[in-house]
C-alpha cells in the first residue's frame, strides 16, 4: 500500500513537472522562454505516455503474450531471424528510423513559431507516431515479419497492396530528391563543406578495403579510424576555405553539386556495397548517435533561451516564406518524422520484428524508439528557435525574395515583420566560416548555426563555432548521403522486382544490365526532382517539402489502416480507436493539404492556380512571381503541373486505401465476412525474459 | 561490470563486431562437424545478405 502510494507519487510529481512546463510555454508573453521548459515538458510527457498509454496498448489492446514464442525464437537461423537483446535491438531500430527527417522538418516548421511544432511533435508522437510504430511492429511480428505491403495485401486486399507499393516507390523518389536538395543547399558555394564531404569518399573507400581485406569484420576498429579521419577532414576544410586558390577550386555552384550527386548516386547504387555504402553506414550511424547525445548534453548544460515567438503571424495567414499554407494542415505535413512518419512502418515491418525476443518488448522498441526520435525532433526545434528570428528568416526565405546582399536580406526580413541588421548577418556568417548565410534554405544550415551556438557554448567558445558549424553540416550531409545511397538501392531493387514480374532476367539482382537500367531509372527520377528543385525560380524546398510530407503521411495512413483492420479482425472493435483516431486525423490532414495544393485559388499555395497564373503571365508577355525570364516562367508552369499531378495521385491513393479498408471493416462488423486473421500459430516460448533458454537457466538458490 | 566495459560490450554487440563469434556458437550446435565459414567469408556473406534484402530506413 505504502509502496503503491510512493510509486504513484512519483508519477504525480512527473505529471506536475510536465504541467508546469507546458503552462510556462503556453502562457509566456513577449519575453523569451528558456529551452529548459520545452525540454522538460517533452520528457515528462514522454515518461507518462510510455508508462500509461503504451502500457495500456500493450496490455489491453494488443495483449502481448510472453509465453508465446516470437518468430525470432521459432525460426532462429542466426541470420535474419535471431532473438536479439532488447537494448541492442533498440539501438538498431532507432538508427534505422532516425535520419535527417526529424532534423529538417521542425526547422522548417519553426517559421510558425515554436509552439505549434512543439505541440504536434509531442502530442503527435504519443497518440499517433509511436502507436503506429508499435502496432505495426507487433502485427508484423505476429506474422513472421511480413512487410507492410504484404500485410496490406493480405488484410485489406490486392488494391490496398498495390496502393502501398506505389506509395512506397513514389515517397522514395520524392524523399531522395528532397534530402539531396538539402545537401545541395548546404554545400553550394561553401568550400569548407564541399571539401569535408568530398573527403568522406576516400575515407569510406579506405574503410571498405580495410574491412574486406585487411581486418575483416573489425567494425569498431575501422569506425574509430574513420571518425578520426572525419575530424581531420573538417579541420582540413577550414584550411582550404582560408587559402584562396584551393578555396576557389572547392567552391561549387548548386548545379555542379546536383550533377555530382546524381553521378555519385548512380555509381554507389551499381557498385558492390562494401566499397562505399557499408562503411558509410557505420560512419553515419556512429556520428548520428554521438552527435545526438552531444546535442542533448549541450542543451541541458547551456539551457539557451528561445528567441522565436510562440506563434508568428505566418501560423494564421498562411503566407510564410519557408512554406506556404496555414497552420492546419501544413505544420502536420512539414513535421512528419518525430511526430508521425509512415516511413517507420517499413522498418517496423520486415526487419525489426524478426529479431524480437519477447512480445512485450514491442513496447520498448516500437513505442520507445519513436519517443526517442521525437526527442531528437524537439532538440532540432530548440536549435532552430534559439536563433534570432531575423537570422532564421534571412536564412530560410527563398533566395529570390531575399536578394543577393545582406542589405536586401535585412530589408526583406523587415518586410516579414522581423528585424535583423545587415551587420548581424555578416557577423554570423563570419562566425561560422561562410561567405554568406543569406538564403541558405533547406533547414540543414539553420540547424547547423543553431547547433554550433549550442556546441560552442559547451566546448571551445566562439573560437570553435566555425568548426562546430561544419561539424554539424558534415553530420547532416553524411547521413543524408547514406540515406541517398541506401534509398537508391532500395528503389533499384523495387524496380528490378517489378520489371522482373514481366521480364524474368530482371528479377535477378546481380544481372548487370538490369542493375544498370534500374539504377538509372531510380536515379533519373530523383535526379529530375532534385534538378528542378535546385533551379525552381520560386525556391525548391518550399515546393517539394509539402509533397514529401504528404507522401510520408500517405504511407502512415496505409500503416494505420492495416493496424485498424487487424484490430477489428482480432475482435477488438472497442479498441479500434487506438489506431483509428490517428488514422482519421492523418487522413484529414493529408487530404486537406492535398485539397489545398490541388484546388486552392491562391497561386502561392495551389499548384494549378500557380500554373494558371504563370500561364497567364506568359501569354501577356509578363514575368511571374520572382521569375527573371520567360524561361523561368515556363519552368514554373512545368513544375507546378508535375507537382499538382503528384498531389492528385497521392490523394487518390489514400482514398482508395481507405475505401477498400472500410469495405473490409463493415463486412466484418456486420458479420458478412469471416475475420481471416493470418497470424502465425501459437507456440510456447522456451526463452526467459532475458532471452536465455529456459532449460539452461541455473537453479535458483545454489549460492555462489 | 564497470561502465566503460559495459559500453564497449554494447558497442561490440550493436556494431556486429562479435557477430562472428556468435555465429560460430550457433553453427557448432546446428551443423556439428561441418566446416564453418572463416571470419572474412562470414562478414562478406553477412554484408551481402544485409544489403541485398533491403529493409528500409527512415529519412
Amino acid at each position: 500500500m505504502g509502496n503503491s502510494i510512493r510509486r504513484y507519487g512519483v508519477w504525480v510529481g512527473i505529471a506536475l513537472v510536465g504541467a508546469v512546463c507546458w503552462g510556462v510555454l503556453a502562457l509566456s508573453r513577449g519575453e523569451t522562454v528558456n529551452a529548459g521548459w520545452l525540454l522538460f515538458a517533452a520528457i515528462a510527457s514522454y515518461a507518462i505516455a510510455y508508462r500509461f498509454y503504451a502500457r495500456f496498448i500493450q496490455k489491453k489492446v494488443l495483449e502481448t503474450d510472453d509465453s508465446r514464442a516470437t518468430p525470432a525464437e521459432r525460426l532462429n537461423n542466426g541470420r535474419d531471424f535471431e532473438p536479439m537483446d532488447r537494448r541492442v535491438l533498440f539501438g538498431h531500430h532507432f538508427a534505422a528510423i532516425a535520419g535527417a527527417g526529424p532534423l529538417v522538418g521542425p526547422v522548417l516548421a519553426a517559421q510558425m513559431g515554436f509552439l505549434p511544432g512543439t505541440v504536434w511533435i509531442i502530442v503527435g508522437v504519443i497518440l499517433a507516431g509511436a502507436v503506429q510504430d508499435m502496432t505495426t511492429l507487433f502485427f508484423s511480428m505476429r506474422r513472421d515479419g511480413k512487410t507492410l505491403g504484404q500485410m496490406a495485401r493480405e488484410e485489406i486486399g490486392p488494391v490496398g497492396g498495390v496502393a502501398a507499393l506505389v506509395a512506397v516507390l513514389s515517397i522514395m523518389v520524392i524523399l531522395l530528391a528532397v534530402l539531396a536538395l538539402v545537401v545541395v543547399l548546404a554545400l553550394a558555394e561553401s568550400p569548407w563543406g564541399s571539401f569535408s564531404i568530398a573527403m568522406t569518399l576516400p575515407i569510406a573507400l579506405l574503410m571498405g578495403v580495410y574491412l574486406r581485406f585487411l581486418r575483416p569484420g573489425r567494425v569498431l576498429e575501422v569506425s574509430i579510424i574513420g571518425i578520426g579521419l572525419l575530424f581531420l577532414a573538417i579541420i582540413g576544410g577550414g584550411w582550404i576555405a582560408e587559402s584562396s586558390p584551393y578555396a576557389d577550386f572547392w567552391t561549387f555552384s548548386p548545379n555542379q553539386i546536383v550533377f555530382a550527386l546524381i553521378a555519385y548516386g548512380f555509381i554507389a547504387s551499381v557498385l558492390p556495397v562494401w566499397v562505399l555504402l557499408a562503411p558509410r553506414d557505420y560512419l553515419s550511424t556512429f556520428m548520428k548517435i554521438g552527435t545526438i547525445m552531444l546535442l542533448a548534453i549541450g542543451i541541458m548544460f547551456t539551457l539557451p533561451a528561445i528567441q522565436m515567438p510562440k506563434a508568428t503571424p505566418f501560423a494564421f495567414n498562411g503566407e510564410g516564406p519557408v512554406f506556404a499554407g496555414p497552420l492546419f494542415p501544413f505544420v502536420f505535413i512539414t513535421i512528419a518524422c518525430g511526430a508521425l512518419s509512415g516511413f517507420h512502418a517499413l522498418v517496423a515491418s520486415g526487419t525489426t520484428p524478426k529479431l524480437i525476443q519477447k512480445e512485450s518488448q514491442t513496447r520498448f522498441i516500437g513505442y520507445g524508439a519513436m519517443l526517442m526520435e521525437s526527442f531528437v525532433a524537439i532538440m532540432a526545434l530548440i536549435a532552430a528557435t534559439t536563433l534570432d528570428p531575423g537570422i532564421y528568416f534571412a536564412m530560410n526565405a527563398p533566395a529570390s525574395v531575399l536578394g543577393d546582399t545582406v542589405q536586401s536580406a535585412s530589408q526583406a526580413v523587415n518586410g516579414f515583420g522581423f528585424s535583423v541588421s545587415p551587420e548581424t548577418l555578416q557577423t554570423t556568417a563570419n562566425n561560422v566560416g561562410e561567405e554568406s548565410i543569406v538564403g541558405r534554405t533547406g533547414g540543414a544550415p539553420t540547424l547547423a548555426v543553431g547547433m554550433s551556438a549550442i556546441f560552442s557554448g559547451l566546448i571551445g567558445g566562439p573560437a570553435l563555432q566555425a568548426f562546430w558549424y561544419h561539424f554539424a553540416i558534415m553530420f547532416e550531409a553524411l547521413f543524408i548521403l547514406t540515406t541517398v545511397d541506401a534509398g537508391t538501392r532500395v528503389g533499384r531493387f523495387m524496380i528490378q522486382d517489378m520489371i522482373g514480374n514481366v521480364y524474368r532476367p530482371f528479377a535477378n539482382p546481380s544481372w548487370l544490365p538490369g542493375n544498370l537500367i534500374s539504377s538509372a531509372l531510380i536515379v533519373g527520377a530523383w535526379g529530375y526532382f532534385l534538378y528542378v528543385g535546385v533551379n525552381d525560380p520560386l525556391g525548391g524546398i518550399n515546393q517539394l517539402f509539402p509533397l514529401f510530407g504528404i507522401a510520408n503521411q500517405l504511407l502512415a495512413a496505409v500503416a494505420l489502416t492495416v493496424g485498424t483492420t487487424i484490430l477489428i479482425k482480432m475482435g477488438k472493435l472497442r479498441y479500434a480507436w487506438v489506431t483509428g483516431l490517428p488514422l482519421l486525423w492523418d487522413a484529414s490532414v493529408t487530404l486537406t493539404a492535398s485539397w489545398m495544393k490541388i484546388f486552392s485559388p491562391d497561386p502561392g499555395l495551389g499548384f494549378f492556380a500557380q500554373r494558371g497564373a504563370a500561364q497567364e503571365a506568359l501569354a501577356n508577355g509578363e514575368l511571374y512571381g520572382t521569375a527573371q525570364s520567360a524561361d523561368d516562367v515556363r519552368q514554373i508552369i512545368t513544375n507546378s503541373t508535375v507537382d499538382g499531378v503528384l498531389s492528385i495521385l497521392f490523394a487518390l491513393l489514400i482514398i482508395i486505401v481507405l475505401v477498400d479498408a472500410t469495405r473490409v471493416w463493415f463486412g466484418i462488423i456486420r458479420g458478412r465476412k469471416e475475420p481471416d486473421l493470418s497470424e502465425a500459430p501459437w507456440e510456447e516460448s522456451r526463452l526467459d525474459s532475458e532471452g536465455q533458454p529456459v532449460e539452461e537457466r541455473e537453479p535458483v538458490g545454489t549460492g555462489s | 561490470m564497470n561502465p566503460l566495459r559495459a559500453i564497449w560490450e554494447y558497442l561490440k554487440e550493436i556494431s556486429g563486431e562479435n557477430a562472428y563469434d556468435k555465429y560460430l556458437v550457433v553453427h557448432s550446435s546446428t551443423h556439428p562437424g561441418r566446416r564453418p565459414m572463416n571470419r572474412g567469408e562470414f562478414y562478406r556473406w553477412r554484408q551481402n545478405e544485409k544489403y541485398n534484402n533491403p529493409g528500409s530506413r527512415c529519412p
